[in-house]
């Protein structure tokens, strides 16, 4: 028994570390806000986005493990190059995105400190891109995952604000849906941050990198599946707390702040540290972690010179991407009056929109029976893989409708 | 000479001038020709693939013209030894022998020669890609090209779907430093190919430049026999390194493969601390009993079936005990002495040692501050185990930035 066991639990990685890297700023935000403005209202949601997250990291995952390349690989290698930059570009505009969002948590987290963003954000960034390119990133992302543990708080924050859990679980299995702006607004914002396309890239690299061969496939899928599992069950709470604490006195997630007071349960006075301390822990492990995936993506599928260890003269076009990308990045989020929460949410909308796009790529790729051999989707997984994307796109059109038409009144 | 995205999807045309297809792909035939020739085209017509082959072409270039209006409607099929052009080798990676590096393909370059069209370079140019991604119309005001000839890339034989007899002799021209690099920056399988095309030797030259965690995979997918055969012609340190990242099991495994003086020697090593004096040092030197003669010691050192690289010094040993360390004669001491003078009256005593459980980077600071070449590790009995020289040492002090870092993850 012992020995079928334990090489899961040697496996349990990649997985883990992309699912619940789903869960920083952004997606902490995110929790933070369906929780406040609909109470309980959103946790179907998130039970059906984790099973969604697990369907398409587990087909990121096997795409690595039978192909042994990259996703921008091969999206470079069978669309053609107008699909090919179009699919780019989208994930190159959503990452962006995310990086500045993680600028913000800094700033958040640091204004919670009683420290200015003007300070933080810029320290951050140059600690950020001296790491990566010194080289010494690997053992201090471990400190920034563990600084994230404090999120676990919010499962006891759930727990002690003594939630009536039998509408937590009416409202999660008979939910009422609204056809609302800022419900379906919420709702894309919750797809957009759980189902994020940097995910999939890493998983999907981080399979390839480690040589995992569809014989021992299995034991990466299970890292998946734990791996979604926990995060979604960090994200639930989120929800219950907030939904528990904030909901009933219409408290609406617009600050850091206000997220934090969710804590206030377990940690009383020291619910703001708390909460800051996890935001700067996975805001900081995703603003090493994106830039320099994105840079990657974009010279694997370009050809450039790639590495960090090379210099500006040998790999000019990788440094001066990743470089650009850091200050992009850290220069959106130290525009005066920001009002931090929205633009973090707003990020995950865009996410969401453009989540579409990445979601056929995969499909159309997975489904190639020429790259993935009898490892393609089996009939009932391709109908709920088809489904997922179908769904999100029609939400993000519904989204785009609404917004338009909101315009035009 | 053209370009294979400038005939991609252009009509085919039969003798008479009539329309028989597109261009959907172009068939090549790797082999041992430097070139590799076209043997025909997949062409579409509509639902249908079909193959045409190249005795049929009369021209490729601009709209191609068959010299047959008949065309066999097989469909068409892939077969072993065949690369298409569009699908396995246009936008896939390739080795760029002269440049040591990893490119991808943007456009391919063919021509007419010797009667048959033939593959001739690829265009790696971001200009190329411009091209492509505007309108056709616009492409030929988009100049630059940068074009490696064919002869000077390596093609990856695990790029096309088919089993393909792909040659590595190029990479043969390639230092292993730069392998090493290519080694590191390609995807796992890739990076597999390449060393599995190297000979044992030059494989473990490369490995030894290679980043411990990919040596670890790449050793634990290759075939155990080969894995250990290379081990063994691995830098002892170099070999500790890996197997400490392999799972105990197969690392158990690999040294009982291994030729047991060999193994014993790495497995010395793995006794110490990654970091430390005892595992950068080498085992490998020449010593010599304290009643020698100078003549008799470089006799000793033309005698011995390998010589140590690089030979610094020989060290003197108590006779009765070779553990013991007397002294050591540096090589210019030993050549410039006459032959009949004991070792012991050139020799110099009172040297710098280390532990084996000392720092590294404390070996180092002693070679640098006495301005030695190498410096003998003793235990604690003060039994010579080893010797820490300034090649060992050197990849100690240097910054980690210099060094082979961790592939293509993000982290």
């Amino acid at each position: 028994m012992r020995k079928r066991l334990w090489p899961y639990l040697l496996a349990l990685g990649p997985g883990l570390l992309a699912a619940s890297a789903g869960n920083d700023a952004g997606g902490i935000a995110t929790y933070a806000s369906a929780g406040a403005s609909y109470g309980y209202g959103l946790l179907w949601a998130m039970v059906v986005v984790t099973i969604c997250v697990g369907v398409v990291q587990e087909m990121s995952a096997r795409m690595g493990a039978v192909t042994g390349k990259g996703f921008s690989d091969l999206v470079r290698e069978t669309f053609s190059l107008r699909q090919t930059a179009l699919i780019l570009l989208t994930l190159l505009i959503a990452n962006i995105g995310i990086i500045v969002s993680e600028f913000i948590g800094v700033a958040a987290a640091a204004e919670l400190f009683g420290v200015s963003r003007y300070v933080a954000v810029p320290l951050a960034a140059v600690f950020v891109w001296l790491l990566v390119t010194r080289g010494s990133y690997g053992w201090v992302e471990k400190i920034f995952l563990f600084l994230t543990l404090a999120f676990l708080a919010y499962i006891g924050a759930a727990f002690l604000a003594r939630p009536d859990w039998g509408r937590v679980l009416h409202e999660t299995f008979a939910p009422r849906l609204h056809l609302e702006y800022g419900y379906l607004n919420l709702l894309i914002a919750l797809i957009g941050t759980t189902i994020s396309p940097y995910m999939q890239l890493y998983i999907q690299s981080s399979v390839v990198e480690k040589g995992v061969t569809p014989e021992d496939y299995r034991y990466t899928r299970f890292d998946v599946v734990v791996g979604t599992v926990s995060a979604g069950v960090v994200a639930v709470f989120i929800i219950i707390a907030t939904a528990a604490t904030l909901y009933p006195r219409h408290i609406v997630v617009d600050t850091a702040a206000n997220a934090a007071r969710a804590l206030e349960p377990v940690a009383g006075h020291y619910a703001e540290a708390l909460f800051a301390i996890g935001l700067l822990g996975a805001s900081l492990l995703a603003a090493g972690v994106l830039p320099l995936a994105t840079t990657y993506m974009l010279s694997e599928a370009l050809g450039f010179e790639r590495g960090v260890s090379r210099s500006w003269s040998e790999a000019p076009i990788f440094m001066g991407t990743f470089t650009g990308l850091i200050v992009l990045g850290a220069g959106i989020a130290l525009i005066p009056g920001l009002p931090l929460i929205q633009v973090l949410v707003g990020v995950y909308v865009l996410n969401g929109l453009l989540l579409p796009v990445e979601l056929f790529a995969i499909l159309r790729l997975i489904n190639d029976r020429e790259l993935m051999g009898e490892h393609v989707n089996g009939r009932t997984y391709n109908f709920i893989a088809w489904g997922i994307a179908v769904v999100v796109s029609v939400l993000s059109l519904a989204l785009i409708v609404m917004t338009v038409a909101g315009w035009l009144r | 000479m053209f370009f294979l995205t400038a005939i991609m999807d252009r009509p085919v045309e039969g003798k008479a001038g009539e329309a028989i297809g597109r261009i959907e792909d172009v068939i090549v035939r790797m082999g041992d020709d430097r070139y590799p020739p076209i043997s025909g085209l997949v062409v579409r017509d509509g639902p249908r693939r079909f193959f045409v082959s190249a005795n049929l072409l009369q021209k490729l270039n601009g709209a191609a013209r068959l010299s047959s209006s008949t065309v066999d409607l097989q469909p068409f099929a892939r077969r072993s030894g065949e690369v298409l052009l569009r699908r396995d080798v246009l936008d896939h990676q390739l080795i760029d022998i002269t440049g040591r590096r990893i490119v991808r393909v943007n456009d391919v370059q063919l021509t007419l020669v010797e009667g048959a069209y033939r593959v001739v370079g690829v265009d790696i140019s971001p200009q190329a890609l411009l091209r492509r991604l505007g309108p056709r119309a616009l492409a030929g005001r988009i100049v630059g090209r940068q074009i490696v000839d064919w002869t000077d890339v390596q093609y990856l034989a695990s790029t096309a779907p088919v089993q393909l007899k792909v040659s590595y002799d190029r990479l043969a021209e390639l230092h292993p430093v730069d392998l090493a690099r290519i080694v590191d920056a390609l995807s796992y399988r890739e990076s597999a190919e390449i060393v599995a095309a190297l000979d044992e030797e030059t494989a473990a030259e490369t490995l030894e430049e290679v980043s411990d965690e990919r040596v670890a995979d790449l050793l634990e997918g290759m075939d155990q026999e080969r894995a250990a055969d290379i081990l063994e012609e691995m830098a002892p340190g170099a070999a500790a390194d890996a197997l400490e990242d392999l799972d105990d099991e197969v690392a158990e495994q690999l040294l009982a493969r291994m030729e047991p003086e060999e193994a014993a020697d790495v497995q010395a090593l793995l006794e110490y601390d990654e970091d430390s004096a005892g595992r950068i040092m080498t085992t490998d030197f020449v010593r010599v009993p304290a009643r020698s003669t100078v003549g008799e010691a470089l006799a000793l050192i033309r005698s011995l079936e390998e010589v140590p690289d690089p030979l610094l010094a020989v060290y003197v040993v108590e006779p009765e005990d070779p553990a013991t360390l007397r002294g050591l004669v540096r090589l210019r001491t030993l050549i410039l002495s006459a032959p009949a003078t004991p070792v012991t009256e050139v020799m110099d005593e009172d040297l710098p040692t280390v532990a084996p459980e000392d720092r590294a980077e404390n070996a180092a600071r002693i070679l640098a501050e006495y301005n030695l070449l190498a410096v003998p590790v003793l235990d604690e009995e003060r039994h010579l185990l080893g010797i820490v020289t300034v090649d060992d040492a050197l990849a100690v002090l240097l910054p980690e930035i210099w060094q082979r870092r961790g592939g293509r993850t993000f982290a």
